[in-house]
């Protein structure tokens, strides 16, 4: 019998259990909803249903969902840091028998056998399970801990969901309070991100991934009403399906060739060398098909299109979903599958890496809208952590994952003040002074401004020195590839400049708009709670001893302790990072430190009118043209292809078309009125008539019996 | 008797049966009609007993089976001569192609 709190045998059903605890409050949530939706044409009427829609908050969302979901989202907090706390130590303890450590850490089952009937090659089956391993423990406990405070803010940014009626000023409509709406997605994305991490197959991965993908494409349609919102939704929905074909792709070639998506069989199997299974072509192939599914969700180019335009949703999910997790799931996979890639596949992750974090610095750097330039910060960041897995550093470039969500997550959720407190205005140009107005929010985005620049002791310092000296290493280590070191060494001064260029901007000198400034005031208590809180971890979360060694950090020595056999295929450039660690990490603080003092020059010391700022024009506002290229190539030419095939189909010479599709299709229609014509005819209602038939056919039938029986 | 084997009976079977559908397929007189189907329901019958006759293994069932066919045969008789009576009141003919009324 399968008893899931069987934590004494299996510690790793905790994981489980957390894992399952989001989907509660997204069924009572749908319950809730369905029946109040169902009890409101009677709710003025004396009857049972009138009071099961009272009950559930009548006119205004009851703001309980949210309430609940955060507790559940908490207990799974809970559970996560028992787990990691045992599993570090048991990991420890049981260091020289792996077996039995994944034993209790690891299950799994089958849940489709395939292929299992004679004359079918090897049984195969589609499985489910969780495996427990540094790296899935630690991003477990960052998702939910990050999750339960974004949960914690939203209470607050969302508050005015509970109204009856919502005045929606972009879209011109009045519309309901979505309150529990809103929880139900985030709840949803909870369970889906947890399902995705604890997988240990990419069956089950692949399911997870959907599943954020749909949560996603909800929440940031979130304010459907709105045109440019549903827009994104759709954008974001698409050209992720995109990289989930190449996903797919590689999945498939896995399990043709294997039999099995266990990461672990995998690993064995492959672990970096070409199996012998497969040639060296189809290895590469399987390689690229799992990183672009990771391209698309990390918005890696050239599918990266889809982010900054997924930040009309709410701040919130903004700062959850397209920055802290899921976006960072590509990344993920990426170390997942980390024995799997061949080395052109390493080369390629690198470049895209590069090409991403090089063309996103750059557009952030002339962004105005606040939000927009943390997503192209966003997809900037998550460059360097596809860097840092395409040449070697794999605990490098997840160490930068985890402490990335937290500085991410504060800047968005310290956005989302701002942009609270200044009554939904995002344009930097109209901000300004705000310091004064907003002191924690300030102060709290500083620190966040400071992480992400790779300023020493703030968490970014720790990942991102690691990263680069990576990369040094391994430019030294092959001559060529010169551009991956230059490349983020540069992208490194362009963070810190458009980091405290939005900071100035927003939080000192003058107020540009008395308007909003009049206005603007601080946050209430449940949003800036989790901005100290996530303050605290940014500046703190890797820190290590001595905290000036940035190799020392303790979450780097925990992840480290995860690192897959297959990075040692890089040991050769390791060696030169090593030698050359203090070099890459004196020219990324010296690159950081003229991008923050260039950016002070300018926009901190005085304080630029919103005169001077004018609208930016240009490649980089274009951004590098991309939106314009697919909306040429792809959504003109699709629409283009629409319109010949429609034309060529109405080119007939009369209506019905007789020729073209039209024709073919009424073509059929006739056929069957013909038909049925031609048939009626032989239904005479004589009885002899129906002997005659019965018995020729009979004959026919026996004869036909003699002819082929001998 | 038992040298005669099974095959003569099969073939008078055989004719009494073909009889029978051409009987019902050419006449249009209800009586005529009954007629025929008495000829195939004998032919059956024929076969049924010779079957039980001279098949190794066969003894009594195709005897019985042939009782229950007579009987059926009768009750059958009974009923469509019982219909085509009614008819013959209402429409003073016998005439099968008549009775079109509920045609569709």
């Amino acid at each position: 019998m399968f008893n899931p709190f069987d934590f004494a045998e299996h510690p790793g059903r905790a994981y489980l259990i957390a894992t399952l605890l989001p989907l509660v409050p997204v069924i009572l949530l749908l319950i809730a909803a369905t029946a109040r939706n169902m009890a409101r044409s009677r709710s003025h009427t004396d009857s049972f249903a009138s009071r099961v829609y009272w009950l559930l908050g009548g006119d205004r969302p009851l703001k309980t969902g949210g309430y609940l979901s955060l507790v559940f989202l908490l207990a799974s907090f809970g559970l996560s840091v028992w787990g990691l706390l045992n599993f570090f130590e048991e990991s420890h303890t049981l260091h020289d028998q792996p077996k039995e450590l994944s034993k209790r850490w690891a299950e799994r089952g089958d849940w489709l056998r395939i292929g299992a009937a004679k004359g079918i090659r090897p049984a195969a089956a589609l499985q489910t399970g969780y495996r427990i391993d540094p790296l899935s423990a630690l991003m477990f406990t960052m998702v939910t801990g990050i999750g339960s405070l974004i949960f914690l803010f939203s209470l607050g940014y969302m508050n005015e969901e509970t109204e009856e009626t919502v005045e929606d000023h972009a879209a011109h409509t009045t519309r309901r309070g979505r309150f529990g709406r809103f929880y139900l997605y985030l709840s949803l994305f909870a369970f889906s991100m947890l399902n995705l991490l604890i997988a240990d197959n990419l069956f089950q991965v692949f399911v997870g991934w959907e599943l954020v993908g749909v949560c996603s494409f909800f929440l940031i349609g979130f304010y459907y009403e709105r045109k440019s919102a549903s827009t994104a939704a759709n954008k974001a929905f698409i050209v992720n399906r995109i990289g989930d074909a190449g996903l797919l792709i590689g999945i498939a070639i896995a399990f043709a060739t294997f039999g099995t998506l266990n990461f672990q069989d995998l690993a064995e199997l492959i672990d970096g060398r070409q199996p012998s299974e497969m040639s060296h072509g189809l290895w590469i192939l399987m390689g690229l098909g799992l990183f672009v599914g990771c391209v698309g969700k990390s918005a890696q180019v050239p599918l990266q299109t889809w982010l900054p335009d997924a930040m009309e949703g709410p701040t919130p999910v903004s700062a959850l979903i397209h920055a802290a997790t899921m976006v960072a799931a590509g990344v993920y996979l990426v170390g997942r599958c980390y024995p799997l890639f061949a080395p052109e596949v390493f080369l390629t992750i690198a470049y895209c890496g590069l090409i991403t974090l090089i063309l996103s610095a750059s557009v952030a750097l002339v962004m105005t809208d606040i939000k927009r330039v943390l997503a192209f910060s966003t997809c900037s960041q998550l460059g360097f952590m596809m860097l840092a897995l395409g040449v070697g550093a794999w605990t490098a470039g997840l160490l930068h994952l985890l402490t990335h969500a937290f500085f991410k997550a504060l800047l968005f959720l310290g956005a989302g003040s701002v942009i609270r407190g200044c009554h939904h205005e995002q344009d930097l140009r109209q901000m300004g002074g705000l310091r004064r107005k907003m002191p924690i929010t300030a102060y709290a985005m500083l620190v966040g401004v400071l992480a992400i620049s790779g300023i020493p002791f703030f968490s970014g310092w720790y990942s991102k020195d690691q990263i680069l000296s990576s990369a040094l290493g391994y430019s030294v280590a092959h001559n060529r590839h010169a551009l991956l070191f230059f490349g983020p060494l540069i992208a490194a001064g362009m963070t810190a400049f458009y980091m405290f260029r939005l900071w100035f901007l927003a939080f000192t000198g003058p107020p540009r708009n008395a308007e909003v400034y009049r206005h603007a005031r601080e946050s209430p208590f449940t949003m800036v709670l989790p901005l100290i809180a996530l303050a605290l971890c940014s500046l703190g979360i890797a820190w290590g001893w001595p905290p000036w060694d940035a190799e020392a950090s303790f979450l780097g020595h925990m992840l480290h302790e995860g690192e897959p056999l297959a990075a040692r295929t890089f040991a050769h450039a390791r060696e030169s990072a090593e030698d050359h660690h203090l070099a890459a990490g004196g020219l990324a603080l010296l690159a950081a430190v003229i991008g923050a003092a260039y950016s002070w020059s300018l926009y901190g010391r005085r304080a630029p009118t919103t005169a001077q700022l004018t609208e930016p024009t240009g490649v980089l506002a274009k951004r590098w043209y991309f939106d314009d290229v697919y909306d040429f190539v792809f959504l003109r030419g699709s629409l283009r292809l629409a319109a010949l095939a429609a034309k060529a189909d109405r080119s007939g010479p009369e209506q019905p078309r007789r020729y073209t599709l039209d024709g073919a299709m009424s073509g059929f229609a006739a056929l069957a009125v013909f038909g049925g014509r031609q048939l009626r005819k032989i239904q005479t209602g004589s009885v002899r008539q129906y002997v005659l038939a019965l018995v020729l056919t009979l004959i026919g039938l026996l004869g036909m019996l003699s002819a082929f029986a001998r | 008797m038992a040298d005669v084997g099974l095959a003569p009976f099969q073939i008078l079977a055989a004719f009494l049966f073909a009889c029978g559908v051409a009987c019902l397929v050419t006449k249009r007189n209800a009586i005529g009609l009954l007629m025929g189907v008495e000829l195939i329901l004998n032919a059956a019958n024929l076969n049924l007993v010779a079957a039980a006759r001279f098949v190794p293994g066969l003894r009594i069932e195709g005897q019985v089976f042939a009782v229950i066919v007579i009987v059926l045969a009768a009750a059958e008789a009974a009923v469509a001569l019982a219909i085509f009576l009614n008819f013959y009141n209402n429409h003073a003919t016998v005439d099968v192609d008549r009775a079109n009324e509920s045609k569709g």
